[in-house]
C-alpha cells in the first residue's frame, strides 16, 4: 500500500469542528453529518474538516490525544518499553501530518506536538528495525508484533519482503542441495 | 460547637503545602509543591495572585511585608509582600530547607534543613547568621521562643531540642519522636508551637498526643489528647491569644483544645480525610486555615474564641495592636485604590470619617452608601464573605465589616443577620473586568473579547456565523468595559472618567446607509451599568437607576426609573428582562427583583418587579433568554431556572450544572439555552468559574433535568420527562400568542410524546395496583388517550377503574364540545352583530384571541377545531335553537336577534349533559357528508365507551362467577390440607 492510500484511510477518522455557518443535516453514503450550528462543536470526518477549514468555514478542535502532556507520557512509555505500546491513535502519524499542515493555527503548541509525534514515530520505527534485524539474524520463521499502525507496517513491508526474498535466493544459491528443505518458510 | 467548615478548594498541585495569614488577616497565603506562593483574598477568591518562588516550595513564613520561603533550590528566599518582588536570598544550605519561621518581632528567621543544620538569620542583614549544629538527621521543624531567647527544633533523629540562640548551645533535648531517615518518610512533620505572648508552653506533637513543656524548667507538664485522633498529629498551632491550641493530623482530623482546661473545644474532620500539613490561625482567632497534602486549601470559620467572656487584659491589648495594624493597612490600600480611581478620593475620605464615629448599629445605612459607589468595592463578584467579615476590605465596602473579630472590645456587639455586599452589575456571558484578556460578552450571536495590556487596548468582535458579519477588530480608545452583540449591531459602553462622560457607542453594521456608527454621551454623573440589544432597539441601565431605551439607529426613546440598582439585563426580540437590587440581602443572600417588559407595539409589563429566587447564599451569574424567548437565569450555585408562563410566571429549576462537574472547583459557564432541542450550551471551566480567552474554549452541551424526587426509579424518570416536556413547550403558546409562526409539527410531536409518557405512567401505576393514581394521570390526558386508557383498564380487568375512566372520558368529551360551542357562539355573535351593537374594541380583543383559544390549549386536539372553523357544520345548539326559537320569542317578543341567541345559549346550557349530547348527535346526523371525520370517530369512540361499559358489566358478572368457582376450589384445597 502506498502512504497516500493509508492517508486516505486516515481521513475517515472523526474529529470535532466548530463551524461558523449553519446547515441542516447532510445525508451521505457513509452516514449522516450535522446539523451544523455556528459555534457548536460537531463531529465530522477529517476529510470534511480539512475541506471546511481550507474554505475558512470552521475551526478544528484537536483530538484528545493531541496534547503535549499526553504525548510526552506516550513517548516516555514508548522509550521505556521494549515492545510496542498502544499508539495514541491508530492513525496518529497521518492525522498529525494532516491537521498540523492544514490547521496548525487551531492547535495549541503545534510545533511541540510535531516534534513529539516525530519522536514517537522514530522510536517505534527503530524498534521495528531492531526486531526485523533480530528476526533475520536468528532466521526465525515467524514473529508477532502487536500495536503496529497501518502506516508503520507499510513503511517496512515492501523493503522487508523484498530483502527476505532476495536473501532466500542468495541462501538457496549458496546451499543448492538443501535450499528447498531448509530455507525459511516465508 | 458552632464552627463552619468551608468546602475545600484546589490550591496547588498534589504534594506538600503550607499556609499562613498575613499580619492583618486580609490574605491567606499558601505555598505548594508546584513552587508557587498564592495570595488569596478569601477562600472564595477565584483569581489568587501567584508568585513563583522555585520548582517546589516546602515552607513559608510571612511577617512585616516580608515573605520568606524555603524552596527546592537549597535556598531561603525573601519576597516582598504583597507585591511578590524578589528581595534576595537569605541563606543557603547544602540541601533544601524544610521549615522556616519568623520570630515574634519579625527581625529574625530560623530555617531548618535536611543537611541537619538550623540557621538563625537576621532579616535586615543576612550576613549575621548563627548556625545550630547538633541534630543527627534532617530537621523537621523550627520555632522561636516569643521572647527571642530560645529556639526549639524537631528532627528526624527523634529528638526535640531547645537551643539558646545567642550561645548557639543545646539547652535540653527530649528523645520523644519516632526516628526516620528523611522528612518524606517521617511519620509526622512535627511542627512545633510555642505559646505566644506568655511564652510559657511549648507544644510538641508526639504521636497521637500533644506534649506541653514548660519554659525554663523544661519539664513535661501536661498532655493534650483526643480520642478521635487515630493517626499521628502533623502540625500544631497556637491561637493568637495563646489560649487555644489547634492540631491537624495525618488522617485529616482537626482538633482545638483549650490549653488551660485541656478540653477539646472544637473537632472537625477533613472532608476527604487527607493529611493536614499546614495550619494557621487568623489574627482575630476566629478562623483557622489549613492545607492538605493533596494541595487543597480549607477554612474553619466562626471558631469559638477562648472564653470570650473572660478575656484577659493582655488579649485585649493585643486586639488593639491588631486594630492599629489594620488601620495602617487600610490607609495604604486606600492609597492604592485612589491611584486607580482618583475621582473617588473624597468619597473614600468621607467613609474613613464615618468609620471613626459611626457605630455598627448603623451598618445598614453605611451599607447603602457603600452600595452607591460600589465600583470601588471588591474586584470580582466573589463575595469575600469569610474574609471580609474579619479583615477589612480595601475601601468603602469595608464599612459593612461586622463588629466581630479584633474590634469586638470597642464596639457594642450586634448579633443579628449580617447584610450581604450587593453584587456588582455584570453583562451576561462576560468574565471579570480586571482581567487583561477577557470576554466582554459571549452569546448566541458571537463573542466580544477585550484586550487591555501594555501593547494594545482593543476589542475583537467575532461572529459564530460568519454569514452575519465578518469579524471586527476595534481599537478601544474610549476604554469600553461593557459590550453586547446582536444580529444587527454591537453595543459598547465605557464608564465616565475625570474629563469624559460615560459613553454609549453602537456599531450598527446591518444599517443600509453609509453611517454605521453612533455615540451618545450620558449626562454628567451617570454611568452605564448594564446594556442590552434587542431586535431594533437598545437599552442601557445607568447608575442613576434609570433605564434608557434607544432605537438601534440611535433615536432616543422611552426612559424610566428602576426600583433599584441594576444587576443585569437581557433581551430577546421585543422582550426586556431587567434584574435589579430590591434591597439589602442578609447572611450571604442577595435581594434581587426582576421585571419583564414587552416593548414593541403592545407595550406592557409582564413581571412587575417580583423577587428573583436564588439558591441559598448565591448570586446571579447569568441572565438571558432561551433561543425560543423564555427568560432564564443561572445562579452562582449553577442552578438554571426558567420562567414557567403556564404556572403564573413562576421560576422552575431545570438543571443543576454543578451536578455534572467532576471537581469541587469546576464550573460550567453558561452561554446559551435552547428549548427545542433541549440544550444547555456552556463552557466547562476546570478549577474556575469562567474560561480563559486562550486557548479558545469549546462549547459543551448539557441536558436539562428537573430536580424531581426519585429520578432513579422508572416512575420518577417518566414524571421528570413529562414535566420537562410540558415546561419546555410553553414557548409554543407564548410564540403563537405574540404572533410568531410556530413549528406545528414540533408541537404535535411534543404533545404526542407527552401523551405517550402519560400512558406509560398509567400502565405502570396499573401494574402497581394504584388505581387512584391512574385516575389522576388520566385527568392529565387528552380525551382520545383516555379512551385508550379505558381499553387498557378493561383489558387488564380493572372494572372499577375502567368505569371511572369512562366517566372521565365523557366529561372530557363534553368539555371539548362546550369549548367548540363557545367558539361557535362567538363566531355567530360576530356574524350577527352589526357594527353598531359591537362591543368596544378592548373587549373585542380578548374574544378575538379566544377564538384562537384551542390553539393555545395544548390538550385540545388542534386539527379538529381547525376543521370546525372552516367547514362549520350544523351544531347541536343551532339545531336546538331552530326548534326553540319560537318559544323564546314568545317568552320575550321584543328581543333583538343577538339577545335571542344569548338567551337561547343560557337555556341550552341549563339542559343536562345527555340532552346536549343527543342534540349534538342529531346535528351530526344532519350534517351528513360534510361531517368531520374526526368527530365521527369521537362518536364512535364514545360508542365504544358504551360498548366497553356493557362489556364491563358482563365482565363483572363473569368475574363474579369465576370468583365463586375459585372460592370453591380454594375451600377444597384447604380442606385437603
Amino acid at each position: 500500500m502506498d502512504p497516500t492510500e493509508v492517508e486516505f484511510l486516515a481521513e475517515k477518522e472523526i474529529v470535532k469542528i466548530i463551524p461558523n455557518f449553519s446547515l441542516d443535516k447532510i445525508y451521505l453514503i457513509g452516514g449522516d453529518l450535522g446539523p451544523f450550528n455556528p459555534g457548536l462543536p460537531v463531529q465530522v470526518p477529517v476529510w470534511l474538516a480539512l475541506n471546511l477549514k481550507q474554505r475558512q468555514k470552521c475551526r478544528i478542535l484537536p483530538p484528545q490525544w493531541m496534547d503535549v502532556d499526553k504525548l510526552e507520557e506516550v513517548r516516555e512509555m514508548e522509550r521505556k518499553e521494549d515492545s510496542f505500546t498502544p499508539p495514541p491513535s491508530p492513525y496518529y502519524m497521518e492525522l498529525t501530518k494532516l491537521l498540523l499542515n492544514h490547521a496548525s493555527d487551531n492547535i495549541p503548541k503545534a510545533d511541540e506536538i510535531r516534534t513529539l509525534v516525530k519522536d514517537i514515530w522514530d522510536t517505534r520505527i527503530a524498534k521495528l528495525r531492531l526486531s526485523a534485524d533480530s528476526f533475520i539474524s536468528q532466521q526465525e520463521a515467524h514473529a508477532k508484533l502487536d500495536n503496529l499502525t497501518l502506516m508503520e507496517i507499510n513503511t517496512t513491508r515492501s523493503f522487508l519482503l523484498g530483502s527476505l526474498n532476495c536473501m532466500f535466493k542468495l541462501r538457496s544459491n549458496m546451499q543448492p542441495g538443501t535450499s528447498t528443505g531448509k530455507g525459511p518458510d516465508y | 460547637m458552632p464552627c463552619e467548615r468551608k468546602p475545600m478548594r484546589y490550591g496547588h498541585s498534589e504534594g506538600h503545602t503550607d499556609v499562613t495569614f498575613d499580619d492583618a488577616g486580609k490574605f491567606i497565603v499558601t505555598c505548594g509543591s508546584d513552587g508557587d506562593v498564592r495570595i488569596w483574598e478569601s477562600l472564595d477568591d477565584d483569581d489568587p495572585r501567584s508568585i513563583n518562588v522555585g520548582e517546589k516550595a516546602y515552607s513559608l513564613a510571612l511577617k512585616k511585608r516580608k515573605l520568606v520561603t524555603a524552596g527546592s533550590n537549597n535556598t531561603v528566599q525573601i519576597h516582598t509582600f504583597p507585591e511578590g518582588d524578589p528581595d534576595g536570598i537569605l541563606t543557603r544550605f547544602t540541601t533544601h530547607a524544610t521549615h522556616v519561621a519568623f520570630n515574634h518581632s519579625g527581625s529574625r528567621v530560623a530555617a531548618g534543613s535536611s543537611d541537619f543544620m538550623v540557621k538563625v538569620v537576621e532579616v535586615a542583614d543576612s550576613s549575621q547568621q548563627k548556625t545550630l549544629r547538633g541534630h543527627d538527621a534532617p530537621v523537621l521543624s523550627v520555632t522561636f521562643d516569643p521572647k527571642d531567647e530560645f529556639l526549639a527544633s524537631a528532627s528526624c533523629d527523634g529528638s526535640v531540642v531547645i537551643w539558646k540562640i545567642d550561645e548557639q548551645t543545646k539547652v535540653t533535648s527530649w528523645p520523644v519522636l519516632q526516628k526516620s531517615n528523611d522528612v518524606s518518610t517521617a511519620k509526622s512533620l512535627c511542627r512545633l508551637g510555642w505559646q505566644p505572648k506568655t511564652a510559657k508552653l511549648l507544644a510538641v506533637p508526639v504521636g497521637l498526643k500533644v506534649h506541653l513543656y514548660e519554659r525554663d524548667s523544661w519539664e513535661h507538664v501536661s498532655t493534650l489528647s483526643d480520642d478521635m485522633m487515630t493517626q499521628p498529629i502533623n502540625v500544631v498551632a497556637w491561637s493568637p491569644c495563646g489560649q487555644l491550641l489547634a492540631a491537624g493530623s495525618v488522617g485529616g482530623f482537626l482538633t482545638v483544645w483549650n490549653a488551660e482546661s485541656k478540653l477539646c473545644v472544637e473537632r472537625q474532620k477533613h472532608e476527604k480525610g487527607y493529611t493536614v500539613c499546614g495550619l494557621a490561625w487568623h489574627p482575630s482567632g476566629r478562623q483557622l486555615a489549613y492545607t492538605d497534602t493533596q494541595g487543597s486549601l480549607g477554612l474553619l470559620d466562626d471558631l469559638p474564641t477562648a472564653s470570650s467572656a473572660t478575656k484577659t487584659p493582655k488579649v485585649a491589648a493585643n486586639d488593639y495592636d491588631d486594630l492599629f495594624d489594620e488601620d495602617d493597612d487600610r490607609a495604604m490600600d486606600e492609597g492604592l485604590s485612589d491611584t486607580h480611581s482618583p475621582a473617588k478620593r473624597p468619597v473614600a475620605g468621607g467613609d474613613d470619617d464615618d468609620d471613626d464615629d459611626l457605630m455598627p448599629a448603623t451598618g445598614r445605612v453605611k451599607n447603602r452608601s457603600s452600595f452607591l459607589d460600589d465600583e470601588n468595592s471588591l474586584d470580582t463578584v466573589s463575595l469575600a464573605l469569610g474574609q471580609g467579615k474579619y479583615g477589612d476590605d480595601d475601601d468603602a465596602g469595608s464599612t459593612v465589616a461586622p463588629p466581630t473579630g479584633p474590634s469586638l472590645p470597642l464596639r457594642p456587639a450586634y448579633e443579628g443577620p449580617l447584610p450581604t455586599l450587593p453584587q456588582k452589575p455584570f453583562q451576561p456571558g462576560s468574565t471579570p473586568a480586571h482581567l487583561t484578556h477577557r470576554f466582554m460578552t459571549w452569546n448566541s450571536v458571537g463573542v466580544v473579547r477585550g484586550y487591555n495590556d501594555d501593547q494594545d487596548n482593543a476589542v475583537d468582535v467575532e461572529f459564530h456565523d460568519t454569514a452575519v458579519h465578518h469579524a471586527m477588530h476595534l481599537t478601544n480608545a474610549l476604554g469600553h468595559t461593557l459590550a453586547d452583540l446582536s444580529q444587527e449591531a454591537v453595543l459598547l459602553a465605557c464608564p465616565a472618567t475625570d474629563e469624559l462622560a460615560s459613553k454609549l457607542q453602537c456599531l450598527h453594521f446591518s444599517s443600509w446607509d453609509a453611517n454605521k456608527e453612533w455615540i451618545v454621551d450620558l449626562p454628567a454623573g451617570e454611568d452605564v451599568r448594564a446594556l442590552v440589544l434587542g431586535q431594533g432597539w437598545a437599552a442601557a441601565a445607568t447608575s442613576a437607576r434609570t433605564l434608557r431605551l434607544f432605537t438601534v439607529g440611535g433615536v432616543q426613546k422611552e426612559i424610566f426609573s428602576l426600583p433599584g440598582h441594576v444587576v443585569s439585563m437581557a433581551a430577546h426580540g421585543e422582550q426586556l428582562l431587567v434584574v435589579y437590587h430590591r434591597g439589602t440581602g442578609f447572611d450571604g443572600d442577595q435581594a434581587l427583583g426582576v421585571q419583564l417588559l414587552q416593548l414593541g407595539r403592545r407595550k406592557r409589563q409582564v413581571i412587575h418587579g417580583e423577587p428573583l429566587p436564588l439558591s441559598c447564599k448565591a448570586h446571579l451569574a447569568w441572565l438571558g433568554f432561551t433561543a425560543e424567548g423564555t427568560p432564564c437565569y443561572v445562579d452562582s450555585e449553577g442552578v438554571v431556572r426558567m420562567l414557567n408562563r403556564s404556572l403564573g410566571n413562576t421560576w422552575t429549576p431545570v438543571c443543576n450544572t454543578r451536578e455534572t462537574c467532576k471537581g469541587k472547583s469546576d464550573h460550567f459557564w453558561v452561554v446559551a439555552v435552547h428549548e427545542n432541542p433541549q440544550q444547555l450550551r456552556c463552557i466547562p471551566c476546570k478549577g474556575s468559574r469562567y474560561p480563559p480567552t486562550l486557548p479558545r474554549p469549546a462549547v459543551a452541551i448539557l441536558p436539562f433535568k428537573l430536580p424531581l424526587c426519585q429520578t432513579t426509579t422508572e416512575k420518577g424518570q417518566m414524571e421528570e420527562q413529562y414535566w420537562r416536556s410540558t415546561l419546555l413547550q410553553n414557548h409554543y403558546s407564548f410564540l403563537s400568542s405574540s404572533g410568531y409562526e410556530i413549528d406545528d409539527e414540533g408541537q404535535n410531536q411534543n404533545q404526542k410524546e407527552q401523551q405517550e409518557l402519560l400512558m406509560k405512567m398509567f400502565a405502570l401505576s396499573c401494574k402497581l395496583e394504584r388505581e387512584f393514581r391512574c385516575m389522576e394521570l388520566a385527568e392529565l390526558m387528552t380525551q382520545s388517550v383516555v379512551t385508550l386508557a379505558v381499553r387498557y383498564a378493561s383489558r387488564s380487568r380493572r372494572m372499577n377503574l375502567a368505569q371511572r375512566l369512562n366517566e372521565l372520558a365523557m366529561e372530557k368529551a363534553n368539555q371539548l364540545q362546550e369549548e367548540q360551542e363557545q367558539e361557535e357562539e362567538e363566531v355567530q355573535e360576530e356574524e350577527h352583530h352589526t357594527p353598531r351593537s359591537r362591543r368596544p374594541a378592548p373587549l373585542g380583543g380578548p374574544s378575538g384571541k379566544q377564538s384562537k383559544g384551542p390553539v393555545l390549549k395544548p390538550l385540545a386536539p388542534k386539527p379538529k377545531t381547525k376543521v370546525s372553523l372552516i367547514q362549520r357544520p350544523w351544531t347541536g345548539f343551532q339545531l336546538w335553537l331552530e326548534e326553540n326559537r319560537k318559544s323564546i320569542l314568545a317568552d320575550s317578543p321584543d328581543l333583538q336577534e343577538t339577545d335571542v341567541i344569548k338567551a337561547a345559549m343560557g337555556s341550552f346550557r341549563s339542559l343536562s349533559a345527555e340532552d346536549r349530547l343527543s342534540w349534538t348527535e342529531r346535528a351530526k346526523g344532519q350534517s351528513g357528508e360534510a361531517a368531520d371525520l374526526k368527530k365521527r370517530k369521537r362518536v364512535e369512540e364514545a360508542g365504544e365507551g358504551d360498548e366497553s361499559r356493557v362489556k364491563a358489566d358482563e365482565n363483572i358478572a363473569k368475574k363474579k362467577k369465576s370468583l365463586d368457582t375459585t372460592a370453591k376450589l380454594s375451600a377444597f384445597a384447604f380442606n385437603k390440607n
